[in-house]
């Protein structure tokens, strides 16, 4: 799994990339997310466009970056979720937790 | 050059040295009374015949004697590197072998200070292994750099192992390269440490004298840095062995805990057919299948799958397990039973780890089967007109939330139904071309097999699940239960 983050409008997009299954590369993550968070950050979304895969545990990594940005009053988004996560969304029920859109800007501009 | 460990016959011993002292003092005074001549301008030949004489007798023994030296130094040396040779046999200690390997070569070359350095190639820095001659305070400073990271290419050390040649350098003082931890050092000579033709290290020796080391001492560390290099692969091997022993201890571990909360048998409960079997991967994951009795006439069903891999994965599946088990003896409802299961999980869960399951109360009496889907892959109920229907309802995947609420349903059964329970092992198995197994596939070929018994059926499913998903792949615990309404 690869990651980058950008700033839009207040919106800070994660760009997730490649195979998401947990690992060092996940800690990575959260730890940069969590500094987001605690610099005051709180609308965040993830592209997951270019994820090609996802087990269990990349739902895991996305649980807990939703439980972090609530906990500090923020919100999460999805956007570009393939066939394949929004299959394992709709499986493990997720899909009644997360809020999905169809795209980057979608997803930035539901949080107005 | 083959190596004699006996002692030479030509040792200087303490008489040949003092009989050299004395020619030396016979040619200082005579050098002195030669001059004496000079001056006086009467010089007399029969005194510098005699000068010459002595001069040469005297030269001659110095000669020899620096032979000699070097002879024993050479014996030294061998004797030195034979004893770390045996250090290296007899003891897997680095830190041991390493230093004999800097007290010993203090026995053939004079330094004020030593140090070994590791390159790790993961991380490009280079590493402190060992340190003689530094004083707390300069060792704490050498530390604290290295710490802050000393990258290939950096100072003597980091150049050596960059270039792979040695370098001799006679005055730090004027070398830019030089890291400062020891104040009096002067001059320093440092040679890289090999091993299976790799530069893995290098070997540094420090004087506080400018000047301070010979092409003869940087001989001498090479071979000492040549046994250092075999101790240092060594010990690399042997830590890359210990790691692999502990996964592997993990795995088994995992595996034992994870064997022994499936069930051995399974209970009878006509007319119903029930069996399950798991197939755990070379990770180790978190699958569960269960029956649970709790009346004559109500048995508990279940499936679950928890994320990750190994003993955490292991351990959370556990405390599923338990937790299932205590809240089905005191509830009847099945959606109480998951509500609690997962405020249970949550609590004592990282958010990141959850169980995905299904439970259900199959009632033998009524022909009902009443369950609720906690983010699982849907079983399926196959009847016997072919027809399908996957039982979705319930809830989110447990654990992951506090106060989830879930809805269950119930299922009227007819004889012949087949109730086919999985987990995404079985579903996302997927074969060299990366194609998976997929849930069509699986309800196919259990349609297919519906008249034999429910283990036959279970056992035929994971056999051709095996067969079908490439060895080469890392894949997935396969796991699988299955309730026939005979």
């Amino acid at each position: 799994m690869k990651f980058s983050s950008s700033l839009k409008d207040g919106v800070l997009v994660f760009t997730l990339k490649g195979k998401i299954m947990g690992g060092p590369e996940s800690t990575e993550f959260h730890d940069e997310l969590k500094k987001a968070v605690n610099s005051g950050q709180r609308k965040l979304v993830m592209d997951l466009g270019d994820v090609e895969w996802m087990n269990s545990s990349g739902l895991g990594l996305l649980i807990s970056a939703l439980t972090t940005a609530r906990n500090s009053g923020g919100e999460m988004k999805l956007a570009r979720a393939t066939d394949k996560i929004t299959s394992l969304l709709v499986i493990t029920k997720l899909n009644s937790v997360f809020d999905s859109h169809p795209n980057v800007q979608a997803a930035a501009a539901s949080f107005k | 050059m083959t190596f004699d460990p006996r002692p030479p016959a030509h040792l200087p011993d303490d008489d040949r040295i003092a009989r050299l002292d004395a020619r030396f003092g016979e040619l200082a005074e005579l050098t002195d009374a030669l001059l004496r001549s000079l001056r006086e301008g009467a010089a007399d030949p029969a005194l510098a015949d005699r000068w010459l004489a002595v001069w040469r007798e005297a030269a001659r023994g110095e000669a020899v004697l620096n032979l000699i030296r070097e002879v024993e130094r050479e014996r030294q040396e061998n004797q030195t590197l034979t004893e770390i040779s045996m250090k290296l046999s007899s003891t897997s200690a680095i830190e041991e072998v390493l230093r004999t390997i800097l007290d010993s070569l203090r026995q053939v070359v004079q330094f004020d200070a030593a140090g070994i350095f590791v390159y790790d190639r993961e991380i490009g820095q280079l590493e402190i292994d060992m340190l003689v001659g530094y004083e707390k305070s300069e060792r704490q400073i050498l530390y604290q750099k290295f710490q802050e990271g000393v990258k290939v290419g950096q100072g003597i050390v980091g150049t050596v192992i960059m270039t792979g040649h040695y370098i001799y350098d006679p005055d730090v003082r004027r070398d830019p390269r030089y890291i400062a931890a020891r104040e009096s050092t002067l001059s320093e000579l440092a040679v890289p440490i090999m091993a299976r033709g790799e530069i893995i290290g290098a070997l540094n020796l420090e004087s506080d004298k400018p000047d301070a080391f010979t092409e003869r001492d940087r001989r001498s560390l090479t071979a000492f840095a040549n046994h250092a290099g075999v101790a240092l692969e060594r010990a690399r091997s042997d830590r890359l062995r210990q790691h692999t022993r502990r996964m592997q201890e993990e795995i088994t571990l995992a595996r034992r805990i994870q064997s022994s909360f499936l069930p051995e048998s399974t209970p009878d409960f006509a007319p119903y057919d029930l069996a399950g079997a798991n197939f755990p991967s070379s990770e180790v994951g978190g699958d569960y299948f269960d029956f649970i009795p709790i009346t004559q006439n109500d048995m508990g069903v279940a499936i679950g799958d928890v994320t990750g891999h190994g003993v955490g994965a292991a351990l959370l599946m556990a405390n599923f397990r338990a937790c299932l088990r205590i809240e089905s003896r005191n509830n009847f409802a099945v959606r109480a039973i998951l509500g609690k299961v997962n405020d249970y999980l949550y609590e004592t869960n990282l958010p990141e780890s959850f169980v995905t399951a299904v439970y259900g109360v199959l009632d033998r009496q009524n022909h009902v089967f009443s369950y609720a889907n906690a983010g699982h892959n849907p079983p399926f109920r196959l009847r016997r007109d072919g027809s399908a229907e996957l039982l979705t309802v319930g809830g989110l995947l447990l654990g992951a939330f506090p106060n989830v609420a879930y809805e269950e349903t119930s299922v009227q059964l007819s004889p012949g139904d087949v109730l086919l329970f999985y987990t995404d092992g079985v579903t996302e198995a997927h074969d060299n071309e990366g194609n998976e197994f997929g849930a069509e596939r699986l309800r196919t070929m259990v349609q297919k097999l519906r008249n034999l018994s429910a283990r036959e059926i279970v056992k035929q499913v994971s056999e051709a699940v095996r067969e079908f998903q490439s060895v080469e792949i890392a894949q997935d615990d396969l796991t699988l239960s299955i309730v026939k309404y005979d």
